[in-house]
C-alpha cells in the first residue's frame, strides 16, 4: 500500500528500515507492559475504585491481562529468529501520526507517572469549581433506581437528592429523620455556621463525576470540621433561607467523624 | 497542586476507561481487515446512489475500524472497484457506525441514551446524505490522488478472481489510461507491485497473518494511544484549569456550544472508540446538542484524519467533505438544541 502513497506523506519508519535491529521493538514491548502493570496494580490496590465505575472495572482489568499477553507475545516473536524477517508490513496501512519511537515514549512516560504518582479521590475544592448543588445536574436524566418507601432516616445523602429531585418543596421534608455520610465542603457563600455535606457521584469514570451536597447547620463555627474530613451527620431536616434561596438543610444534632471509605463516591 | 492532582487523577481515569476499548478496536479491526475480503462485499452493493451510501454507511457494522482504520479500508474499496457512494458513505459513518463505538458510547451516556441514539442516527443519515451528493460527481478521478485514480477502474481483481465486477472494456490491459480529463494515466510498477502485495495478504499461511495481527495490533496502539494519552490530557487540562464561568458562559449557548465542540472535535482529533469518554467530562457543562455535534463530527473530519484523507482525495474533494460534514453536523445539532432539548 505504502508503494503507491507520494513518497512526501510515506511512512517515516518505512518497511524494514531501523526497525528489525533497532531497540523500537522492545519499546513496544515496555510501553504496551507498562500498561498492563498499571491496569493490574490499579486493580490490586483498589484505586480503580477512585477512577472509574465498578460496572467496568472488569473490561480495565481484561485490558491489563491482554496488554501484557500482546506484549509477552511480542517478546516471544523478537527472540525467535525466524519470525524476524516479516515479509509485509502491516503499518505500511496506516500512516504515523508521531516520529518513530513518539508515540511509545508518550505511552511508557504516562504510565510510569501512573505508577509513580498515587490518583487521589476528588475533595472539596474539586466539588466547589464544579458547583455543588442539591439537585441533579440538569444536563442529566434522572435515576430509575429511586425508591420512594425508603424510611427518611435510612437515605443515604444520594437518595434525599433523588427524593428532592422528584419533589423539591423543602417544607415537605421537614422534622424528617436524617443520618447521611459525605466529606466537608466549606461553601464560600454560606455563613460561618454552615457547612455543606458533599458526594460525588460517578457513572462512568471521573471524567463525569459531580457532586451534590446539602447544607448542614451546626451549633458553633466550621472551623471544627476541617474541609474534605468524612462525617457521619445525625439529625432533622428544615427549611432555611440560604444564599438567596429557601433550600432544604439538616440540623445537625450528631456529627460523627468517619474515615474515608474505600470508595468515595457514590452511583 | 491540588488542581494538579485532579487533572492527573482526571486524566489517569480517562485511560484507564478508554484503553480497554481502544484495544478491543484495534483487535476487532486488525482481525477483519485480515480475515475478511472486502471484494466480495464490494460485489454485493446496490447500483442505486443512495442505497448504496446507505449500505456503505452500514459497512462499519462489518469492519468495526476507528477513523485511522477507515481511512485505508475506503481506499482499498475505491481501489476495488466501490462505487463512490458506497466508499463515502463508509468513509465517514464507519467510525461512528460500529458496534465498538456504540458500545463505548453506551458506556459514557448510559444517563443519556438519546446520546447513543441520536449519535449513530445523525452519522448515518449525514454519511449517507454526503456520499449521495458525491455521486453527482461522474468522474471521481478528478478528486482522486493520482495514486488511486489511476488504479481505481483496475481490472486485476476481476481477472485474478473471475468476478462479479463490471469491466470497462478499455481497462484490461496496457499500462496507459486515458482519463475523461484527458489526461493519461500512468499504472506504474510501483503501484501494481502495490497490489500485488495487497492481493497477498487474504491468502498468506496463518502463522503469517498472525503475525501481521501484531505488529498491526502493536502500531495501531502505538500511534492511537499516542493520540488518546494527548487528547486525554487536553480533557483533563481544560476541565479542571479553565475557569468554571468561562466554560459554562460558552457551554450554555446553544449556538456557541456547538461551534466550541466542533473546533475541539477537529483539533483534538481523538479516535471515535473512546471519544465518548472525552466528551463526557463535559456533559455537566456543555449542551446535548453540542455534545453530539462533538461525536458526530469528530471522527468524521479532524486534523489528523485530514493528513490520513490526503492519501485518497485531492485538496478539493476534501474541503468539500469537510464543508458539508461541517454544515450538516452544526444545523442538525443545532435544531436539536433549540428544538428538542
Amino acid at each position: 500500500m505504502s508503494a503507491n502513497l507520494p513518497s512526501r506523506r510515506r511512512r517515516r519508519d518505512d518497511k524494514r528500515s531501523p526497525r528489525s535491529f533497532s531497540f523500537l521493538p522492545w519499546l513496544d514491548v515496555l510501553a504496551i507492559s507498562s500498561w498492563g502493570v498499571l491496569f493490574l496494580k490499579y486493580w490490586m490496590t483498589g484505586k480503580l475504585y477512585l477512577l472509574i465505575h465498578p460496572n467496568y472495572m472488569g473490561l480495565t482489568i481484561v485490558a491489563g491481562v491482554g496488554l501484557l499477553v500482546i506484549a509477552a507475545i511480542k517478546v516471544l516473536v523478537l527472540l525467535n529468529a525466524r519470525r524476524r524477517s516479516v515479509p509485509l508490513d502491516p503499518g505500511s496501512q496506516h500512516l504515523t501520526l508521531f516520529p518513530p519511537g513518539w508515540g511509545n515514549m508518550l505511552l511508557l512516560v504516562t504510565a510510569v507517572l501512573g505508577l509513580v504518582v498515587e490518583p487521589r479521590a476528588f475533595a472539596s475544592q474539586a466539588a466547589i469549581h464544579r458547583g455543588i448543588t442539591d439537585s441533579l445536574v440538569s444536563t442529566r436524566i434522572q435515576h430509575q433506581s429511586f425508591t420512594a418507601s425508603t424510611r427518611p432516616e435510612d437515605r443515604t445523602l444520594i437518595d434525599w437528592i433523588r427524593t428532592l429531585n422528584v419533589y423539591p418543596e423543602p417544607d415537605a421534608y421537614t422534622d424528617q429523620k436524617v443520618k447521611v455520610q459525605g466529606f466537608v465542603v466549606h461553601a464560600p457563600e454560606l455563613p460561618k455556621n454552615y457547612i455543606l455535606i458533599s458526594r460525588f457521584i460517578i457513572t462512568c469514570c471521573a471524567a463525569d463525576v459531580y457532586p451534590v451536597g446539602l447544607p448542614v447547620k451546626l451549633a458553633q463555627s466550621r472551623d471544627a470540621y476541617k474541609p474534605d474530613s468524612w462525617l457521619e451527620i445525625q439529625g432533622h431536616m428544615q427549611t432555611e433561607n440560604l444564599a438567596g434561596r429557601r433550600q432544604l438543610t439538616i440540623q445537625s444534632t450528631s456529627l460523627q467523624p468517619i474515615p474515608e471509605p474505600k470508595n468515595p463516591y457514590d452511583y | 497542586m491540588n488542581q494538579f492532582n485532579n487533572a492527573f487523577t482526571l486524566f489517569l481515569s480517562l485511560l484507564v476507561e478508554a484503553v480497554p476499548f481502544l484495544l478491543l478496536g484495534v483487535l476487532f479491526s486488525g482481525l477483519l481487515l485480515f480475515f475478511v475480503d472486502e471484494r466480495k462485499l464490494i460485489a454485493v452493493m446496490p447500483k442505486n446512489a443512495l442505497l448504496g451510501a446507505l449500505l456503505g454507511s452500514l459497512i462499519g457494522f462489518l469492519f468495526p475500524v476507528c477513523e485511522c482504520g477507515n481511512v485505508p479500508v475506503a481506499r482499498r474499496l475505491l481501489m476495488q472497484g466501490a462505487p463512490a457512494p458506497v466508499a463515502i458513505g463508509f468513509l465517514l459513518a464507519a467510525p461512528t457506525v460500529n458496534p465498538i463505538v456504540l458500545w463505548s458510547t453506551w458506556v459514557a451516556f448510559r444517563d443519556q441514551p438519546e446520546i447513543v441514539f441520536l449519535r449513530f442516527g445523525l452519522s448515518l443519515a449525514i454519511a449517507t446524505i454526503i456520499g449521495w451528493v458525491f455521486s453527482a460527481q461522474a468522474d471521481l478521478r478528478s478528486i482522486l490522488q493520482p495514486g488511486v485514480a489511476c488504479v481505481i477502474p483496475t481490472a486485476k481483481p476481476v481477472s485474478r478472481q473471475g468476478a462479479e465486477q463490471p469491466i470497462s472494456p478499455l481497462l484490461q490491459s496496457g499500462t496507459f489510461l486515458l482519463g475523461q480529463s484527458g489526461r493519461p494515466l500512468r499504472m506504474d510498477a510501483s503501484e501494481l507491485q502495490a497490489d500485488l502485495l495487497e492481493d497477498t495478504i487474504a491468502s498468506k499461511p496463518l502463522p503469517d497473518r498472525l503475525n501481521l495481527l501484531l505488529e498491526n495490533t502493536i502500531q495501531e496502539l502505538r500511534e492511537l494511544g499516542g493520540v488518546l494519552v494527548l487528547g486525554s490530557a487536553i480533557a483533563a487540562v481544560l476541565q479542571v484549569f479553565v475557569p468554571r464561568d468561562w466554560i459554562l458562559s460558552l457551554g450554555q449557548g446553544p449556538v456557541t456550544s456547538v461551534l466550541a465542540m466542533m473546533t475541539l472535535a477537529a483539533v483534538v482529533s481523538i479516535c471515535s472508540t473512546v471519544d465518548s469518554f472525552f466528551a463526557l467530562s463535559f456533559a455537566a457543562t456543555f449542551t446535548s446538542g453540542s455534545l453530539l455535534a462533538f461525536l458526530v463530527f469528530g471522527p468524521m473530519i479532524d486534523l489528523k484524519g485530514i493528513g490520513l484523507l490526503l492519501s485518497i482525495f485531492k485538496g478539493r474533494a476534501i474541503v468539500y467533505l469537510f464543508l458539508l460534514a461541517a454544515q450538516l453536523t452544526f444545523l442538525s445539532t443545532l435544531f436539536i438544541n433549540l428544538h428538542v432539548s
